[in-house]
């Protein structure tokens, strides 16, 4: 880390600087270049440190959890805490814990890409393989830490954690990239314009005092240094400490933030698509009854559900929150006992296709296929269907089913449906035996309405966020839940209707859709990518397996704690909640932090340029520097540091009210409005000192050394100090749009830090390190006249800004 | 009286950043205005347009008092004239600025 920082470019130039300026006998200013070097390095080094540990930090809040089997009891622990011995079990939508010998699975598919760079699936064996020095890729008995089961279960004896496994040896070369965020692209544009600027300008001003006929490597130095002047060296480091801080105070309201250059987009996003589970809804699914197709009830519905379940029955009961509800219900009647009499021979598990899962029982000789799933899944590989025990032909029965079916829907009940077929003994089911089952009822869920989601709704309205729900479930459901919330539909759209649309209606579509229900992962896919090609910043929460692929593609990708391992790696923000105010308050976070970091990028761009515009343009007419390189950069340095709680500052509430965009049209004209009032009170100042304070005696023909020396030294103390004043003061007038400080106060660090900085400033000229940088007491008139000077240029900057604000909207 | 090359180089210098900064005033007024034209036929009266440029005239004010003050080089007088000029103008421009910000909170 601490090399990194040496590999920015600035540093190459400034001990080019040093490297001319001790060679050309000035060794004082070589030293406080290098000096300068050593500083920013530091600070460079100790902040992206700190940054890098508050990541760390807070992705151990999001660990992911691992089902383990110890002394024949199952439970779920960190996955951390595995040892090698340990047996596991792995579920579709796990990341692999440790690297795991297959002892038992059933259609067990993983993907490996973080290995191979391969997504499609592999197939796992749990047979033995005699295959002398075997790759990772032939080792298909094998499950590795970090891949990802999409389809299947398994159980695995635990060869190796940590680093000793195969991820562990090659981590680092192997990370999933994301998309460059708006935000880094922002940033890059903006890094481009001033590299451009700064070549132009130092180009022009090493060419233009050499054509009048100064010395050349004087020429070379000063150009350089005015090159270095223009780039905010620690530009890096605040944005880094603005994010890392930024990332700290967001989990306070419990978001975890694993990507820190996602900050920017989260607080920028303007569309949010979520599911409904978790966030219209309380997420605390219950089984409220189950409903056989006749009028009377038997438990026979209920037991075959507590078989056909993918749950882990331990201390606790861990799973899919529905096969959960199932057996938290046959508690409470004190029914799970009537699944014991059934041995469970087989399973074809869950997948987001079938949306469904079967399981093969045998009880008294006999073998049964149960089933369960989406009824519409089930519905169509029904052929039956059991009546209060009469077995009738589903067609003939179809009408009444579909009736009740959707007569549950419309009241906002999530439904699955179970049937069964008796079977053959066999070694192994599969998929083809889900054929010609008999239908004998649903499983009727709730989950109730979140009483706060029609409050966060409009919340998230309020700040410029339009949600779009986008659910698996039909559109009756969806529509319900909303329809009791109050919340506002434009429109619903459902996943069959998407796939009749062209690239361009699903585009208009998109834009007026407040619910899209029946969608497939990878409608969910279309509609994101829809999103973003109308030029939306576009959040997506999600916490299925199927959800991944979406949270990538996102700009924004959201989860939370309890989601599948997946989709939590796959996210760049988790929340310890699953709750859209969660979610509203860690989007106002993120704008305060994008509008601090605007502060800093704005104010040193426009400061720095006018400054350097104004050392250009004096080091044409006067006879001497008008600043040494080592003063340009000791002034950015003090600078930077009192920006360095720049992210601790108050941001304006209606900053934050809507969402904002990387501008960087804005960030020019920015740049040209501003920069030349600094360069204005720059000129106004070496008048000041040149005709006030005589520093025009260095340019008196027969004037001695001495005299220029202290000409010189008295001008470029009284432009340091004047210059350092109006760039770090003009930051309590820029960083808002309010009157300063009357209706919008500074955070109390930043105006400690700024006044201190503007002290050490001050003071400096009088002490023995200004004397060593070559600045000279500056006598007390000047202050009387270097008060009311800052005063008016900074009332002055305030009407520019009245004025700005009026003309450029951001 | 002050050294007159540099005194007309210094001159010249101030008085480019300034009309510079009219040139961008004016430039990013007018891209405004071209920018609203499609959105609203409301045209603006001269005066309408005049106060939105108070500060511009403000600065060239200020030039003109900064470049007279600073040719009476050294001395208490010199020293007088700003000090008073600048207390001067940075009142109106406080004024200035409340009232434009009350308009500003009525048209909200």
């Amino acid at each position: 880390m601490l090399f990194r920082q040496f590999k920015n470019p600035i540093f190459a130039i400034l001990v080019a600087c040093a490297a001319i300026a001790g060679f050309f006998g000035e060794p004082d200013q070589s030293i406080v270049i290098l000096l300068m070097i050593v500083i920013a390095v530091v600070l460079g080094f100790y902040n992206e440190y700190k940054a890098e540990k508050t990541v760390q930090d807070l992705r151990q809040a999001v660990s992911i959890k691992a089902v383990v089997t110890r002394d024949a009891k199952s439970s779920q622990i960190d996955s951390k805490m595995l040892v090698p011995g340990d047996l596991v079990s792995v579920y579709v939508g796990d990341l692999v814990p440790a690297d795991m010998r297959i002892v038992k699975l059933k259609d067990l598919e993983t993907n490996e890409a973080t290995f191979t760079g391969e997504s499609f699936p592999v197939e796992k064996t749990a047979e033995r393989l005699d295959i002398q020095n075997p790759t990772p890729q032939q080792l298909t008995n094998y499950l590795f830490m970090g891949s990802a089961v999409v389809h299947g279960t398994a159980q695995g004896i635990v060869v190796s954690t940590g680093k000793r496994t195969k991820l562990g040896a090659i981590s680092g070369s192997l990370t999933r990239t994301h998309p460059e965020t708006e935000f880094q692209k922002g940033v890059k544009s903006y890094g481009n314009m001033l590299l451009s600027l700064t070549i132009v300008l130092a180009i022009s001003i090493f060419s233009l005092n050499a054509a009048i006929g100064h010395d050349l490597v004087w020429s070379l130095t000063f150009s350089l240094a005015i090159a270095v002047g223009l780039v905010p060296e620690l530009m890096p480091a605040i944005v880094t400490i603005s994010l890392s801080q930024g990332a700290r105070r967001m989990s306070n309201v419990k978001v975890i933030v694993k990507r820190l250059v996602s900050i920017e987009d989260f607080g920028n996003m303007n569309v949010l698509c979520t599911d409904k589970t978790g966030t219209l809804t309380e997420g605390k699914i219950a089984l409220k009854d189950v409903y056989p197709l006749g009028e009377e009830k038997d438990h026979k519905l209920l037991t075959y559900s507590l078989l056909c379940n993918a749950a882990v029955i331990g201390d606790n009961i861990v799973g899919n929150p529905m096969d959960v509800a199932i057996w938290e219900y046959a508690k409470q009647i004190n029914a799970q006992g009537d699944a014991e009499p059934y041995r469970k021979l087989d399973e074809v598990p869950f997948d987001y296709q079938r949306r469904m899962m079967s399981v093969v029982v045998r009880k008294n000789g006999e073998f049964a296929l149960i089933s369960k799933g989406a009824p519409e899944s089930v519905f169509s590989r029904c052929k039956y269907a059991d009546v209060s025990g009469r077995i009738e032909l589903i067609t003939d029965v179809q009408k009444a089913i579909n009736e009740k079916f959707y007569s549950l829907s419309e009241l906002g009940y999530r439904i699955l449906a179970v049937a069964f077929r008796n079977v053959e003994s066999k070694t192994s089911y599969s998929v083809e035996d889900e054929k010609d089952l008999t239908l004998l009822g649903f499983l009727i869920f709730t989950d109730p309405p979140k009483k706060d989601a029609h409050d966060a709704f409009d919340k998230l309205n309020d700040m410029g966020v339009a949600v779009k729900i986008l659910t698996g479930d039909n559109e009756l459901v969806a529509q319900t839940i909303c329809e009791d919330l109050k919340i506002p539909i434009k429109k619903v759209v459902v996943g069959s209707d998407l796939m009749q649309m062209n690239w361009n209606e699903i585009k208009a579509v998109v834009e007026e859709t407040t619910i899209f229900a029946r969608v497939t992962p990878e409608q969910k896919l279309d509609i994101i990518k829809a999103l973003k090609a109308n030029k939306n910043v576009v959040g997506f929460l999600g916490d299925g397996v199927n959800d991944a692929p979406a949270l990538y593609e996102a700009d924004v990708g959201i989860s939370v704690d309890t989601a599948v391992d997946v989709a939590k790696e796959a996210a760049d923000i988790v929340l310890l909640e699953k709750d859209l105010l969660v979610l509203a308050n860690g989007i106002n976070e993120g704008r305060k932090i994008f509008g601090n970091t605007m502060k800093y990028i704005l104010m040193g761009t426009s400061s720095n340029f006018g400054n350097m515009f104004s050392a250009a343009a004096a080091s044409v007419f006067l006879p001497f520097e008008p600043m040494l390189a080592s003063q340009i950069l000791f002034m950015n340095l003090l600078y930077d540091i009192s920006n360095m709680t720049l992210p601790t500052d108050n941001v304006d509430d209606e900053y934050v009210k809507s969402p904002k965009r990387w501008d960087m049209s804005f960030v020019r004209k920015y740049t040209l409005f501003f920069g030349p009032f600094s360069s204005l009170y720059d000129f106004l100042t070496f008048g000041i000192m040149l005709f006030i304070f005589g520093a025009s005696a260095a340019a008196l023909p027969g004037a001695t050394d001495a005299v220029k020396l202290h000409a010189q030294s008295l001008f470029q103390a009284g432009w340091f100090v004047e210059s350092f004043w109006t760039e770090v003061l003009v930051m309590f007038v820029i960083r808002t749009r309010r009157i300063p400080f009357f209706t919008s106060r500074p955070g109390k660090w930043l105006a400690l830090l700024t006044l201190s900085c503007v002290a050490f400033g001050t003071i400096l000229p009088f002490t023995i390190l200004g004397s060593f940088m070559g600045f000279a007491p500056l006598p007390p008139e000047y202050w009387l006249l270097l008060v009311l000077m800052v005063a008016t240029y900074l009332v002055l900057v305030d009407a520019g800004k009245v004025f700005f604000y009026k003309i450029c909207k951001y | 009286m002050p050294n007159i090359d540099l005194f007309a180089w210094w001159a010249l210098s101030i008085s480019f950043s300034s009309i510079f900064l009219t040139l961008v005033s004016i430039y990013l007024f007018i891209n405004s205005k071209s920018r609203r034209k499609e959105d609203t036929q409301k045209k603006a009266s001269v005066f309408r347009t005049g106060k939105s440029f108070v500060f511009v005239f403000a600065l060239l004010g200020l030039l003109v008092f900064y470049i007279f003050s600073i040719q009476l080089g050294s001395g208490v007088l010199s020293e007088s004239v700003f000090t008073v000029g600048n207390i001067i103008v940075e009142a109106l421009l406080v004024l200035y600025l409340l009232r434009n910000r009350e308009t500003e909170s009525e048209n909200k």
